[in-house]
């Protein structure tokens, strides 16, 4: 018996269908070809559990809706679904609490620009280049004090760093020239210089007195510009 | 006699000698000295822009439609390249000079049509301007020198000097600005009594600002004195006045 004329008898020979000649046949050959022998042991193992009792638990409940799900899937897997967008949630969707606390803040923003506003116009004719510590409301020197705004005299310090860094440029440059000038050029330079120097010193001294001097901390500022204009001015020569 | 006969001789010569000795001198000196002059013509709107490194500078408006420089140049003597330029007259000696070592003081003197702008700026020297009635008077001095400006009717003036005077004779326009800032020196203020200003005025060493006849108005002082603000009559040009170490002074024109 050739190993065709056998798998196609095996089926019948496993459920003995087949007379006692046909089925010596498939036996001895089942025996004798071990490829053979291994599909009647999957055959056999197949009709074990289609004969056990877990055979109704591999059967899904509703094998319609499997293969409804089966097929979902490869539908999916053949044309990916677009993503499905994120729900924005509306500014109107906020709840109560959200509403009261954003209600309240505006209340709070529009009722310091109100008051802000009022100050700026009441305010007499006066100078409105002088701003002075007095005239900073306690709002305003709370928030400096906090950090979430610059203080006058932290951008009085800024300021001056800043000044002081084009000086120092300028400077440099100015002592590779000042060789070159002639005496009359070096003496007016020097006695500007010196005057300028006199005032930087002597605002310095009052800052460091009173740092809310703010007429001190302009003129400091006007005088720190004077210097860098002279040693500008004098550095082309 | 004997003395006088000997003597006469000696005091002839050296009073001869004593004249060659000044004339020589006097030659000298001229001879150190250089001369430019040029005229250009001048149109509607004249602009004069001069860069002066040292020397006096004086501009004087005229009834001509030409502009006349004319410079004595001490030795070693600058170069002066004047550029007119769509209406601007531009004379810069420190470009004109530039790379060069020792450059001896420039003295101009100016003439201009009254209606010109005036921008004139110099490192050392005097600066003067008269008889101008024009949109812009600007006159700066780097280091030392005095600032005169007289008979000026502009509508912007500025004066900025380091140690010096510097007098403003004239009238404020409506609506104009004017602005005045020394290092140490006086500034004087003349002008109209009825003038119409809004100012601020600053002497913070000195605290001498003397308002003249702007003294009955609303005057605001803050900083113990060291600055005063408000307005004579309706305010409508603005005066700003800084004087480091100096005074402030206005009178009565």
């Amino acid at each position: 018996m050739t190993c065709d004329e056998c798998k196609s008898l095996l089926s019948s020979f496993m459920d003995s269908e087949l007379d006692e000649v046909q089925a010596a046949f498939v036996r001895e050959h089942v025996i004798a070809c071990q490829t053979c022998g291994l599909v009647c042991e999957d055959l056999a193992s197949i009709l074990d559990v289609c004969d056990s009792d877990s055979a109704s638990e591999l059967v899904p409940p509703n094998s319609l809706a499997l293969w409804r799900r089966i097929h979902n899937i490869i539908e999916s897997e053949i044309k990916p679904l677009p993503s499905e967008p994120q729900v924005r949630r509306h500014f109107w969707q906020l709840s109560v609490a959200q509403l009261a606390t954003a209600m309240t803040c505006i209340a709070i923003v529009s009722s310091l620009l109100t008051i802000v506003a009022i100050r700026n116009y009441m305010r007499p004719p006066g100078d409105p280049t002088i701003e002075s510590a007095a005239s900073r409301s306690i709002f305003e020197k709370a928030l400096g004090k906090l950090g979430l705004v610059e203080t006058p005299q932290q951008a009085r310090d800024r300021r001056l760093k800043q000044q002081q860094a084009a000086i120092d440029y300028w400077n440099a440059r100015v002592q590779a020239r000042r060789e070159r000038w002639d005496h009359a050029t070096r003496e007016a330079f020097d006695r500007n210089l010196q005057v300028i120097d006199e005032s930087v010193n002597g605002y310095t001294m009052i800052l460091e007195q009173d740092p809310e001097d703010d007429l001190s901390g302009e003129m400091l500022d006007s005088v720190l510009n004077e210097k860098m204009n002279l040693l500008r001015d004098f550095s082309d020569l | 006699m004997i003395f006088r006969s000997n003597r006469r001789p000696v005091t002839k010569t050296t009073i001869l000698l004593s004249v060659v000795f000044f004339f020589a001198l006097a030659v000298g000196h001229a001879a150190a000295q250089k001369k430019f002059s040029r005229s250009y013509p001048a149109g509607q709107n004249v602009r004069l822009q001069l860069m002066n490194r040292m020397g006096t500078v004086e501009v004087e408006g005229w009834d001509r439609t030409e502009v006349s420089i004319q410079a004595v140049l001490e030795a070693p003597a600058a170069v002066i390249v004047p550029q007119s330029l769509s209406g601007t007259i531009v004379i810069n000696v420190l470009k004109d000079n530039q790379g060069r070592g020792e450059v001896g003081s420039v003295n101009f003197k100016v003439r201009v049509p009254y209606y010109s702008m005036v921008d004139i700026e110099t490192r050392i020297g005097n600066l003067k301007v008269t008889n101008i009635r024009s949109g812009l008077v600007r006159a700066h001095i780097s280091s030392e020198g005095d600032i005169e400006l007289l008979n000026i009717y502009a509508s912007a003036v500025s004066a900025e000097n380091g140690l010096g005077d510097i007098f403003f004779d004239g009238v404020l326009s409506e609506g104009g600005n004017y602005r005045f800032s020394s290092m140490r020196g006086n500034i004087t203020l003349r002008i109209p009594f009825n003038s119409s200003f809004r100012l601020v005025a600053t002497a913070p060493s000195t605290r001498n600002i003397s308002l003249g006849s702007c003294a009955g108005s609303d005057w605001n002082y803050f900083g113990n004195g060291r600055r005063v603000v408000g307005r004579c009559g309706d305010g409508s040009a603005t005066l700003t006045a800084t004087n480091q170490q100096g005074s402030i002074a206005f009178i009565r024109r």
